[in-house]
Parts: C-alpha cells; sequence; structure tokens
C-alpha cells in the first residue's frame, strides 16, 4: 500500500480523488483501499491475519515522521556518529536551502557523509526515491561502499545498461553521458542527485556540464573541495547548475560581482547570494580539530655495499643517458633504478631482471646489467630496514610503514618476521575481504603494517599515529594521502611521520625538496590540491624531477639549482593560495578570492 | 524502536507467519522460517517458482536474528570463554580475540564443530535493512482483515439470547504534508453501517477489544443502515474536516519559496532567449522549462492520504 510520492506515478482516475484544503493546497485522496476491500467482501476474503493487522499499523507508527524540522535518520543510523558539522551542514541543507546546495567543504571534513545523510533523511521522509550519484570512476565502489555500510542505502554501483533500474545507482558521469546509458538517464526524473568531485564541471562548455544540465531532477548536492579554481565564471556555472538566476544572468553577474575575472566586487551581496546555495566548513572552525603532525627526518648511511650498488647503478643510468642524447621519456623508467637501490636490494634486483629480459639477446647492455646484479649479490643487510626495526621497537606502538615497491614489502615482510616482529601487508591488489583481514589483523595482534597504496578510503587508520615513509613517492599527492591515512577527523593523537633517508642518494634530495623545500609535511590537509593543481604545466612534479635529475649529468651544484627552483615555484603557488592575500591586485595573481570568506559556514552550538 | 520494543515485535512477527523458533534469549532469535516468511524475506524467487512448480518440499532458511547486538555479543564472548580450556585464558585479551576471529573468517572455522549447518546472523535494529524488509513484509500481508468482538464470557446468563452487532469500516489513513519538506500523521477512523457515526481514534479502540476472524455463536448482525460508499464519504469529509481547520503557513512559505525561485530562474533565462541564436532558442525554451518543472516538482505543497491498512469489524451493541 505504500505509495510513493512521485509525479511519474499515474493513478487512475477513480482511485483518487482530489480536494481543495486551502487555496494553495490540494488534499489527494487515495481510494483503492475501498475498491480492493469491496472486491474482498464481495468474494468473501481472502483476509489477511489480525497480528500482522497491527504489526502493519506499528511499523507505521514507529516510521511516522512527525516533524518537518527534526533529522530522522539519526536514529536509524546507530552505526553513524556524525561530527556535529555534519549534523548542521545537513540540516541546513535540509532546511534553509530545499535540498540544493554545494557542499564546499576543506577536504577530509566528510562532505560524503553530509551528502549520505542528507539524501538518507530524504529517503526516511519518503521524499527521494530515485538517486543519482554521479562520481569519478575511480570513487564509484568507495561510494557504493559508504552508502551501503553507513548508511544503509541499497545502492548500486552501475555496471550494466540494466543497473539503471535501480532505485539508487552510482556511476561515473563519463559513462553515464555515453549512450546507450544517456538516453536512460536523461529520460529519468531523479528525485536526487548528486555530484562528487563538481568542479570538474566549472566549464560550461564541456560535454559534461551540457550533460548535467539535462538532467531531471528535485534535490540536487554538488560536491567540490574547490569551488573557485580559477575565475569567478566557475562558481557561476555550478550555481546554475543548482538555481539558475541566483547570482543574476551571466551579464549581470558580471557587472554585480566581478572586477576582473579572478576578483570580486560587492564581496558582501555575493557572499549573500551565495550563502544560500554553498555551505563551506574549514579546519579551525568551531568544532572541528585536528591534531598535530610532527615530521621527523632520519638520515641513513648506506653501508659500503649498498653504497657501490648505488654508484654503479647511477653510473649505468647516466651512461644510457649520455647514449641515448637526451631523449627523456625513455630514460624516465631508468630513474626508477636508482630510486629503488634506495629502497631494497630486492627492488632493484627485480627490475633489473625484468630489463634484461627485455633486452635483445645480443645487446652489450647484458652484461652490464648481469654486472649491476653481480653487485646486487654483495649485499648482505639493509640499512634502512634494520633502522626501521629500530625505531619501531623504540616505539612500541601501532606502526604503519610505507613503501613503494611490492619487492621492498616483501623483504620487510620477512625480515620483520624473522626479528620475531608480526607484520601483516596491505597493497592495492588485493580483494576487498582480504584487505579487511589485513586491517582486522593490524587492529588486532601485528604491531606493524606494511603497505604500497595509499589511495582508497578503505584505510582508515586513526588508531595508529606513527608513520614511517621507508622511501617516498615523487609525486606529493600521494604523499599526502598516506599521512592522510592517520592524520584525519577522528585522530586522537598527535601523528609522528618519519622519513628515512640515504645520504648522498637522489633520494636525499627529494626529502629535502618535499620536507624543507615545499614544506610538505606541514601543509594543511586539503592545501596541496589548490597548490598542484595550478601547477599543472603539461609534466607531473614527478616527470620535471626526472628531468632535473638527468640534465644535471652529475653535477650536483646544477641539480640543487634546478630543485631549487621548482621547490621556490611551488612555494609561489602556495603562498599565493594561502589566504589570497599576495598578489590579490596583480593580474593572474593567486585565485581563491579570499574563498575562505564564501559560503556559508554552519554554526556550531554549544 | 529501542532493543526491546524491536524484539516483541520481530517475536510477533515469527509468531504470526509460524515460523519455528529453536532458541531464543531475550537479545536473540534462531528461526527456521515457515514458506510464508521466507517467501517475503529471502529474496529468492527463482527457488519459490521451482518449488511451486515441482510440487517439492520447500526447504526454508534458518537466521540468527539479534535483536539486541551489544548484549548478544557479551554474553556469547562470556559463552565461549567458559567453554574454551584452560590455558588459552590470555585470549581474553580483545586484541588476540579480533586477529582470532579474523583467522576464523579466512579459514572457516565455524566455532569448530563441522556439522552445524551455518545460520546467518542478522543484526536486527530500527533503521536496519532486514527489519524494513519486515515491516514491507507486514504492510503487505496486514492490509484487509474482517474480525468479529468476542463475547463477554462473564455476561453468562441467557445463552440463547442473541447479542446484537454492529458492522463497522474501520481505515487507517497516512496523511502527508510535502513541499520540499515533509510530515505525516496517521489519523484512524471508523464508520459505524447502522448510524453512520463516525469514531476517531478507532484502532486504538480495537486494539482494548478481543477479535477473532470466527462468526461467534449467539450474535446478529444488525443491518446495515447505510451504504460502503455513504462510509467512504463520511470517513473522507471527517478527515478534510479536519484537515481543513490546520495551519498551513508552511504551504505559504513552500510557495513563496517556489514564486521566489521562477522568478529568479525565468529572470535569468528572459535574457537568454532574447539574445540567442533563432536555432538555439528551442533548446534554451526547453531546458526554462524543464528547470521550472522541477521548481515546482520541488516546492509544490500538497496533501496526500493514503490508506495504511481497513477492515470490517463487527462490534457488540449498537452504535
Amino acid at each position: 500500500m505504500a505509495n510513493h510520492d512521485t509525479p511519474r506515478s499515474v493513478t487512475p482516475e477513480r482511485q483518487s480523488v482530489s480536494r481543495k484544503l486551502h487555496p494553495l493546497v490540494d488534499l489527494n485522496l487515495d481510494r483503492s483501499w475501498f475498491d480492493e476491500l469491496q472486491q474482498r467482501l464481495s468474494r468473501n476474503g481472502p483476509w489477511d491475519d489480525w497480528t500482522l493487522y497491527q504489526l502493519a499499523m506499528e511499523a507505521e507508527q514507529a516510521q511516522i515522521v512527525e516533524s518537518f524540522e527534526e533529522l530522522q535518520c539519526l536514529r536509524s543510523l546507530p552505526g553513524l556518529e556524525p561530527m556535529p558539522h555534519q549534523i548542521g551542514t545537513a540540516g541546513k541543507v535540509l532546511h534553509e536551502m530545499g535540498g540544493r546546495a554545494i557542499l564546499a567543504d576543506e577536504v577530509g571534513l566528510g562532505k560524503t557523509i553530509e551528502a549520505g545523510l542528507v539524501l538518507k533523511e530524504y529517503m526516511v521522509r519518503g521524499l527521494v526515491k530515485r538517486a543519482l550519484i554521479l562520481v569519478p570512476a575511480s570513487l564509484v565502489l568507495q561510494w557504493v561502499r559508504e552508502l551501503n555500510q553507513k548508511f544503509g542505502i541499497a545502492a548500486v554501483a552501475q555496471k550494466k545498461e540494466h543497473t539503471w533500474g535501480y532505485d539508487v545507482v552510482v556511476a561515473s558521469i563519463d559513462t553515464a553521458k555515453r549512450e546507450p546509458h544517456r538516453e536512460r538517464v536523461l529520460g529519468t526524473d531523479y528525485d536526487m542527485i548528486i555530484i562528487d568531485e563538481a568542479h570538474k564541471l566549472k566549464n560550461k562548455k564541456t560535454t559534461n556540464y551540457q550533460f548535467a544540465t539535462q538532467l531531471r531532477k528535485k534535490y540536487c548536492l554538488l560536491l567540490t573541495a574547490t569551488p573557485i579554481q580559477n575565475d569567478l565564471d566557475e562558481l557561476f556555472n555550478l550555481i546554475t547548475l543548482l538555481k539558475p538566476g541566483q547570482l543574476g544572468g551571466q551579464s549581470e553577474f558580471a557587472a554585480n560581482f566581478v572586477v576582473d575575472k579572478r576578483l570580486p566586487k560587492n564581496e558582501d551581496q555575493l557572499q549573500e547570494a551565495l550563502s544560500t546555495v554553498m555551505i563551506r566548513n574549514r579546519r579551525g572552525d568551531g568544532g572541528i580539530h585536528f591534531t598535530k603532525r610532527f615530521v621527523k627526518n632520519v638520515p641513513l648511511k648506506l653501508s659500503p655495499e649498498e653504497q657501490a650498488l648505488y654508484d654503479a647503478v647511477t653510473g649505468f643510468v647516466r651512461e644510457r643517458y649520455d647514449e641515448s642524447g637526451g631523449d627523456m621519456n625513455s630514460m624516465l623508467s631508468l630513474v626508477t633504478l636508482q630510486r629503488e637501490v634506495c629502497s631494497s636490494r630486492d627492488a632493484v634486483f627485480l627490475t633489473l631482471v625484468n630489463l634484461f629480459k627485455k633486452t635483445a639477446e645480443d645487446s652489450p647492455l647484458r652484461p652490464k646489467i648481469w654486472e649491476l646484479v653481480e653487485v646486487i649479490r654483495g649485499i648482505k643487510a639493509n640499512t634502512k630496514a634494520k633502522k626501521a626495526l629500530e625505531l619501531v621497537k623504540e616505539m612500541n606502538e601501532k606502526v604503519i610503514i610505507f613503501t613503494e615497491y611490492r619487492a621492498t614489502q616483501e623483504y620487510l615482510l620477512q625480515f620483520f618476521r624473522s626479528h620475531g616482529m608480526e607484520a601483516v601487508p596491505y597493497r592495492g591488489g588485493m580483494n576487498r575481504g582480504k584487505k579487511d583481514w589485513m586491517m582486522d589483523l593490524f587492529r588486532g595482534r601485528a604491531q606493524v603494517l606494511i603497505a604500497t597504496e595509499a589511495g582508497g578510503e578503505g584505510i582508515n587508520l586513526q588508531f595508529c599515529h606513527h608513520m614511517i615513509n621507508f622511501d617516498l613517492p615523487w609525486n606529493p599527492m600521494r604523499v599526502e594521502q598516506r599521512i592522510g591515512r592517520v592524520h584525519r577527523l577522528g585522530q586522537t593523537e598527535d601523528v609522528r611521520i618519519y622519513n628515512l633517508c640515504t645520504l648522498g642518494t637522489i633520494e636525499e634530495h627529494i626529502v629535502n625538496l618535499l620536507h624543507e623545500k615545499i614544506n610538505l609535511f606541514e601543509l594543511v590537509i586539503g592545501e596541496l590540491d589548490h597548490i598542484l593543481e595550478k601547477f599543472d604545466k603539461g609534466d607531473s612534479i614527478e616527470q620535471q624531477l626526472a628531468r632535473a635529475l638527468l640534465a644535471s649529468g652529475g653535477n650536483e651544484a646544477e641539480l640543487q639549482r634546478q630543485l631549487k627552483e621548482l621547490g621556490s615555484s611551488i612555494n609561489e603557488l602556495r603562498s599565493e593560495a594561502l589566504t589570497g592575500k599576495t598578489n590579490r591586485y596583480a593580474a593572474g595573481g593567486g585565485m581563491p578570492v579570499r574563498l575562505d570568506k564564501l559560503g556559508e559556514t554552519v554554526e556550531m552550538g554549544p | 524502536m529501542n532493543e526491546k520494543q524491536v524484539h516483541r515485535y520481530v517475536n510477533r512477527y515469527l509468531e504470526a507467519t509460524g515460523c519455528t523458533i529453536l532458541e531464543k534469549s531475550p537479545a536473540h532469535f534462531k528461526v527456521k522460517l515457515s514458506p510464508e516468511a521466507d517467501r517475503e524475506l529471502t529474496n529468492r524467487p527463482y527457488y519459490w517458482s521451482f518449488v511451486d512448480r515441482v510440487g517439492a518440499e520447500p526447504e526454508t532458511m534458518s537466521f540468527l536474528f539479534v535483536t539486541d547486538k551489544v548484549r548478544y555479543d557479551r554474553e556469547a564472548d562470556a559463552a565461549s570463554a567458559a567453554v574454551r580450556p584452560g590455558p588459552a585464558a590470555p585470549a581474553a585479551d580483545s586484541r588476540t580475540a579480533a586477529a582470532d576471529a579474523a583467522l576464523a573468517r579466512s579459514f572457516g572455522f565455524v566455532n569448530n564443530s563441522l556439522n552445524v549447518p551455518w545460520i546467518p546472523r542478522e543484526d536486527l535494529y530500527f533503521g536496519s535493512r532486514r527489519l524494513e524488509q519486515i515491516f514491507d513484509a507486514v504492510k503487505s500481508r496486514g492490509s484487509f482483515v474482517h474480525m468479529f468482538q468476542e463475547p463477554d464470557s462473564r455476561r453468562g446468563g441467557n445463552l440463547f439470547r442473541s447479542i446484537p452487532y454492529t458492522a463497522w469500516l474501520g481505515v487507517n489513513i497516512k496523511v502527508e504534508f510535502a513541499c520540499d519538506r515533509k510530515r505525516e500523521e496517521i489519523h484512524s477512523f471508523g464508520v459505524s453501517m447502522v448510524t453512520g457515526h463516525c469514531a476517531e481514534r478507532f484502532h486504538e479502540r480495537l486494539l482494548g477489544l478481543k477479535l477473532t476472524p470466527r462468526l461467534p455463536a449467539n450474535i446478529h448482525v444488525a443491518s446495515n443502515g447505510i451504504t460502503f460508499a455513504k462510509a467512504l464519504s463520511i470517513v473522507e469529509q471527517t478527515l478534510e474536516r479536519k484537515l481543513k481547520g490546520y495551519d498551513y503557513s508552511w504551504a505559504q512559505s513552500a510557495a513563496a519559496r517556489q514564486e521566489d525561485e521562477l522568478e529568479r530562474m525565468n529572470a535569468y533565462y528572459k535574457p537568454l532567449l532574447e539574445h540567442a541564436a533563432e536555432d538555439n532558442k528551442q533548446a534554451i525554451e526547453e531546458q526554462r522549462r524543464q528547470r521550472e518543472a522541477e521548481i515546482r516538482w520541488q516546492y509544490e505543497p500538497r496533501v496526500t492520504a493514503t490508506a495504511i491498512n481497513c477492515g470490517i469489524f463487527h462490534l457488540e451493541g449498537i452504535d
């Protein structure tokens, strides 16, 4: 008998009647029950059970939504304990914004939780039945998992065309916009649409944006940590998806709020207009608390054998570079060799063997590679591993160790176990069940978790606050992801991070660059996002690093200079991004138009 | 619903559907479902269509329904600690327990007793999927009833005097007040088919009576004074009258929001349409119309009344 409120359900005329209750309100009376009752009377049954009749009434009474305001979903989510700012945000979206909003919290404050609360609340109230969640492909499964586990919402990942028939579907926008999916999606009235990473829709000329404007929806949430990256038009475009005209037409918007495309005017009015569609919570707002992070570099001297290998490999890479006449692309993979030596002999051995196999049988390279392998044989101990063990023993608490290489991970597992220390692995290739199992073991009796993968929400390690970077990724974002596993909302202890760093190697340079020059480890969570988006000069930081390294040709001073340059250009971006107070009036200056002042913050009462 | 209420509710459901309760405590049920409940809860339409076609003896599923997780886990832990032989005492340490659990999951130990078929565990709490499924099952299976009040046995006296009964049309109605937000109410009406009198809170009155689906002896049902159609319109009119007296400021503010949004939206599209190239106009107009429909869908205040369930009730007396 549950009749859901949708504009699609066409009830036959005689099954319902409409009466005027108030000049603005019609009463719609369902009569289908009466017909059915009469039919059963005329056929003398069948009749339902009296207990079930009472239970049906009790179920309705338990589920009744008595007030317009009070959040109903919390009582049905005993496993979830949202933070006050998350509850506040959900309340605001539901009660003041009519269910259409941009959720623009800074990274790490739980936009997903807020969106989940809003969705669940509407579902509990029977206002949403069909919902579509559009996210980047890499986040589909994570969303499905969170909605199911945390919110008890039966969300389904879109895989086949028929999946569109489910009530709550999570899909990637790139799939959804293509036929045959496009037709299905655009032909559906969605009670609610959620778009994650909505800043990717900022450009209204893109097919994604066009697609998003064609979706038919009642409620809509756009999630992004960076509602403005470059210019104010981006914000205008996002709001046009939600509430066209909220900031006036394009020309009025330009006239009223924009001086330069990066510089707003009448900020107070802009602020006011925005506060009805956008919520932005920030770290440091009352009630949102992060613990401190302490970073310590642990300098290590390679053993003579290890140093010999490093030198041999460096020589090998340089030779190849000289031979190639400066052709970078083929060289980038060789730089990996140098990085691997700094991690473990196992890592470099594996890569060398593969390289050997790939090289033609008569190539003069083969004997050279074999020479390197011979040098590896000389290595009996791993300096870093010894140090790591020492650190772990000293801490005597749970530690997560990150490495870039599978082979190093295997080696470390062996090494720790042979020293009577229980360690468990974690890597991207494991299936869900195994990952969960490893997490359970780590939460339980294992003191050490050795991970090669930091991405993916699967690992939330608030119970652990020690982290060792056995080696460092060259991509700062990945370093940040690693730290984000332990340093997040809900972490109650200060987080301690140790970087193992071998002196006289490229690793020393990298640690130097990341730690001292761009101060990566002290950046607030999420800040790096802004910086790296701006840094995008065609090449990733990783590539630029490798380039600098090779081009310097062993000239230490030259390498220093190049790294310094790279560091200071990132630093510049950073100081621009920080508050926007620098260069505010210079053309092309740092955007975030005091982004921090835009949007509504949720008040957190005592 | 708290744990106790859920427990009682589930208990009544299991009994009403004829399930076999294998074991129970205040915190759980171990139960073998009846065919009826299995059809409702296990989502195995293929299996059941097979059974129906072949006429095979159905093998229903068993479940461990935990209604109070905290208590159940505590008691289960205590029980397994008691069973475990001596030296494993330090296993009380929760870390070890978690690791053991993880190992057990991986290697598939089930209480070390391989003969017992595995019974899936479901935690039932308000908001859990399984309980919601039970709610849905109950709602579809508890919709229409035909009941008689059992005559008061204390009356004794004249066994041969027949007691007059009145037929009532009883209906429970859910009223939804919705715009972009929503609230709900439940109303329960009973209309005497003899006099046309309409009683409110009728369900509560029924709960105070002893009812049976069978026609009791020594009663006679007074003939109906009104038609069913008349009874229906009495219910509807009573409800309508009641609702008319409500405060509709919520609807006014929703309508105002709607107007506001429409105005703003139109202000956005108007210049756009004026300046658009001829061949583009149609697309923009279509988009404008779609946005308009969305805003109405979102804000339009409306009240809907749907029946939860209903029945014919023969009650003592004439009124």
